[in-house]
């Protein structure tokens, strides 16, 4: 917060730290005085210029404030509260959330025994990957064709119908799949048996069932994760595509040497925020998919979790909870950190 | 600054505090005002919405009973409905009179201590005990000796049977099977032999969707039982005192596999069996897509569930046969058992307002209340004919309490049915003319002719507690892969996979189930 008069005070308490550093042990207690008293003058400068900007965007920092709210009750909150997963949690009146038997690390001991863990953190990892792997480049791609497209109603076309589908909740998604993929009456089974082939049961195949969540999570939300990356290259000086294309630069090299390039900063930053949360796989999407046939490749730690809840464990679903939140912060630190080193572009 | 950031951080911390204690209760309404009682409810048809805030009913229930009554429907998928109610539970939000989903559920919140013990009302309650709390009733909902729930009947024992399209048989010149090699050559027949006359491969022999509890109709569930019956290996459990057990250590268990496996390999099953969740299922029957499956009366017979199959097929039709005779002359339809619907009353209830859901639920049972919770108004949902019985009428239109909107004021016949009176089986399955083929139908003959039928008396089966987690996804999704093919079924691997279920925890299962069995007398 450095006005002209803030870098003025700002520079007197330098000198005066360097004069209290050179003075002699008499003058020290003078100099001192004077440190304490400017830097005194320097905060209270501070804190007007501070609130005297918070007052000129106030409107600005009232939208912050519904966020806010909402990181606090949703997010803060229950910080306090998952301290259960060490408890016996009953209910909140019963032992309350300080009130449960402290029983330390037995509900994460029997998470991590249960005879479903690694096949559980396999699958979450699988699904997890997958879905970045394809859906952020493919998302990326979507973006720069909408953006590179110089029809404009194609444009919006595309752009609308390809959101479209981020509208639609999982149970509407699997009608549509079984649709498409049934072996009896499915689309893809009829071209199939067309070309005089087997119908396959794709939903309960657990070769094709990891493919069918990974592809139908693309097709569900690469529209919707295009967004950002629309909104990044819509920031893009104009005058370096002129520039290059006076330059004879072809529309690959443009895409190649200055797109990719000025989004790069926003790439790594959706993908740092989606390495945080690589452990949720996508509940709502498995829970409806998958069935008995397909559950060791199609069961994740999250529907594991459902399960358990609706017995009543509400511990063991939050030890479950926080050990997410911790792998999860530890591969964002970790990724945050290579970011930095490698690209220069990190979140924090 | 500084301090202003420590105010507001106190701020935030005190606030954290009060959120996470939750709200107090509000104080007592005065003595002279209707007592407010919450209820949470299963409706009767979840289809259609729930009870309107137009229900005569709750001005009735303040009128006579001094009661506001103020109700929570249940959501419809009974994995929602143990969620939620554990979910209320922990926040402790459980309303004053519960409809506890599942025995599941009911024994962890009674261990937990959310349930009023309940032992001394049931001498409260003559006209309902009359009917409805006989010695298994009781022993359902018994605890350490005590009860704390009132189990009602919740449908009528062997309400399911197995059907064959009748006109297909026909077409084919096919007769009705008996036994199980009979059968698979009408599955095999009603898949490769066109019996819709379409002229397309387009239909199977059997049709079916999973739908299994493990403690009594375990994977691959409650559909496949007429053919797990002709093995014997019907239910999840052997309820013999000598031979207690899980049935899948039953040797014929494998017999039962490998006949499964063959009809999956031949494609006489509807390949989408383990995909289609219930409505698809019964979507499937109804256009057609297969000849041959296990339904429940109402969901075959009653009017709007027939319709459908009726526009699509005016000249077809089902008959309801006996379940085939397998190889050692076993035969079942599936494990009979008594079916309840728990209703509990918070442990937090005052003794004033206890005794107030006691005088309500005895209410609903007999006279005034059961007509209004069973039939809705007279005049507007039914009207009486000439032997006084509250029948449907067309003149009601929509209001008719067997049509959509009459439907809704009906919600609460969980609550009061018994499932006993030939009346109210008369009343609640009415024969009608059916709208395409002009043929008639009645839920409730279908009801007596399933009921007729070979079923496996199994008393107490589904009081028998439920398996762990990991036991439960390792039996269910064993039997899968077995079936699916991905494991390869034989002798060696399925004993192999047997030894490692019990490893796993089902010595335990069994175990538990065989002393709640003993204690209870369910022990044959």
């Amino acid at each position: 917060m450095r006005t002209g008069k803030n870098y003025q005070l700002s520079a007197e308490v330098d000198n005066l730290k360097k004069r209290l550093k050179e003075s002699s042990p008499e003058e020290k207690e003078a100099v001192s005085k004077q440190l304490k008293a400017k830097k005194a003058e320097l905060r209270k400068a501070e804190n007007r210029y501070l609130w005297a900007e918070i007052n000129r965007h106030k409107y600005i920092y009232l939208l912050l404030f519904i966020p806010v709210v909402y990181y606090f009750i949703f997010k803060y909150i229950p910080l306090w509260n998952a301290q259960i997963a060490f408890r016996n949690f009953v209910s909140l009146k019963r032992t309350g959330i300080t009130g449960g038997q402290w029983i330390g690390l037995a509900n994460f001991k029997e998470f991590v025994q249960s005879y479903y863990f690694w096949p559980l953190i396999r699958n979450t990892l699988m699904y997890s990957f997958g879905k970045l792997l394809v859906s952020l480049p493919l998302s990326i791609l979507l973006a720069i064709a909408i953006y590179e497209c110089t029809h404009k109603a194609l444009r919006k076309v595309v752009q609308t119908l390809s959101y479209l589908p981020h509208f639609l909740s999982w149970v509407i998604m699997y009608g549509v799949l079984l649709a498409l993929l049934s072996p009896s009456e499915g689309i893809l089974n009829d071209i199939i048996k067309l070309f005089g082939g087997t119908p396959k049961g794709f939903l309960t195949n657990s070769t094709a069932f990891p493919f069918i969540v990974i592809l139908s999570d693309a097709w569900k939300e690469i529209g919707w994760s295009a967004i950002i990356f629309i909104a990044a290259l819509m920031g893009i000086d104009g005058s370096l595509f002129e520039a290059a294309i006076v330059e004879g630069a072809n529309s690959w090299q443009r895409v190649r040497y200055i797109t990719l390039p000025s989004i790069k900063s926003v790439i790594v930053i959706v993908l740092l925020m989606k390495i945080g949360t690589i452990l949720d796989a996508g509940f709502n999407q498995l829970y409806m998919l998958q069935n008995d046939a397909v559950l060791g490749i199609g069961d994740i730690i999250d529907t594991w979790v459902y399960r358990g809840t609706i017995q009543g464990k509400f511990s063991l679903a939050t030890a479950a909870g926080i050990f997410k939140g911790i792998i999860g912060m530890t591969l964002l630190y970790i990724s945050n950190w290579a970011s930095r080193k490698f690209t220069e572009s990190s979140l924090f | 600054m500084k301090k202003t950031i420590i105010v507001l951080l106190v701020a935030l911390i005190a606030c954290t505090f009060a959120f996470a204690q939750g709200a107090t209760e509000a104080p007592a309404a005065a003595s002279n005002e209707p007592m407010t009682i919450t209820m949470l409810y299963a409706a009767t048809a979840t289809e259609v919405g729930p009870i309107p805030a137009d229900w005569e009913g709750y001005a009735i229930i303040r009128e006579k009973l001094g009661i506001n009554l103020v109700l929570q429907q249940l959501p419809s998928a009974s994995a929602d409905q143990d969620l939620v109610v554990q979910t209320m539970a922990a926040a402790d939000e459980l309303p004053d009179f519960i409809t506890v989903p599942s025995k599941k559920v009911y024994d962890d919140l009674v261990a937990k201590g959310f349930f009023a013990d309940v032992t001394d009302d049931f001498a409260k309650m003559p006209e309902r005990s009359k009917v409805m709390f006989g010695a298994g009733s009781k022993a359902y909902t018994t605890y350490n000796g005590r009860q704390y729930g009132f189990a009602t009947p919740s449908s009528y024992v062997g309400n399911e049977g197995l059907l064959i399209r009748k006109d297909w048989l026909d077409k084919l010149g096919l007769a009705v099977p008996t036994t199980l090699d009979e059968l698979y050559d009408v599955m095999y027949a009603f898949t490769y032999n066109d019996p819709d006359g379409n002229g397309k491969d387009d239909t199977y022999g059997y049709g079916a969707f999973v739908e299994s509890y493990m403690n009594y109709e375990a994977y691959p569930g409650r559909r496949f039982e007429p053919l797990m019956g002709a093995f014997g290996v019907e239910g999840t459990f052997n309820m013999s005192a000598d031979n207690f057990g899980l049935k899948v250590k039953d040797p014929a268990y494998y017999d039962f596999m490998v006949f499964m496996k063959k009809c999956l390999d031949a494609g006489v099953i509807d390949p989408n069996w383990q995909a289609y969740k219930k409505d698809d299922f019964r979507a499937a029957w109804k256009q057609g897509k297969f000849g041959i499956f296990r339904e429940q009366n109402s969901a075959y017979a009653n009017t709007n569930n027939y319709k459908p199959f009726d526009d699509n097929f005016p000249e077809g039709g089902f008959i309801v046969v006996d379940a085939p005779i397998g190889p050692n002359g076993k035969q079942s339809v599936g494990p009979a058992v008594e079916g309840f619907r728990i209703f509990a009353i918070n442990a937090d209830c005052s003794p004033e307002k206890h005794a107030k859901i006691v005088e309500m639920f005895e209410w609903m049972s007999y006279g005034e209340g059961y007509m209004l919770c069973g039939y809705g108004i007279e005049g507007k949902t039914y009207v009486l004919n000439e032997k006084g019985w509250p029948v449907p009428s067309a003149e009601l239109g929509d209001y008719s309490y067997d049509k959509s909107i009459g439907q809704t004021y009906v919600q609460l016949r969980n609550s009061s049915f018994n499932y006993v009176d030939p009346v109210e089986t008369n009343l609640r399955y009415p024969g009608y003319i059916t709208a395409t083929s002009q043929k008639y139908m009645s839920a409730g003959e279908v009801l007596i002719e399933m009921q007729s039928k070979t079923w496996t008396p199994a008393a107490g089966m589904n009081f028998l507690p439920s398996p762990s987690t990991d036991v439960e996804t390792f039996y269910r999704q064993g039997i899968a892969e077995f079936l699916n093919g991905t494991k390869e079924l034989t002798e060696a691997n399925w004993k192999a996979w047997v030894d490692q279920l019990y490893a796993l925890g089902a010595d335990k299962w069994e175990k538990d189930a065989y002393e709640y069995a003993k204690n209870g007398n369910f022990l044959q």
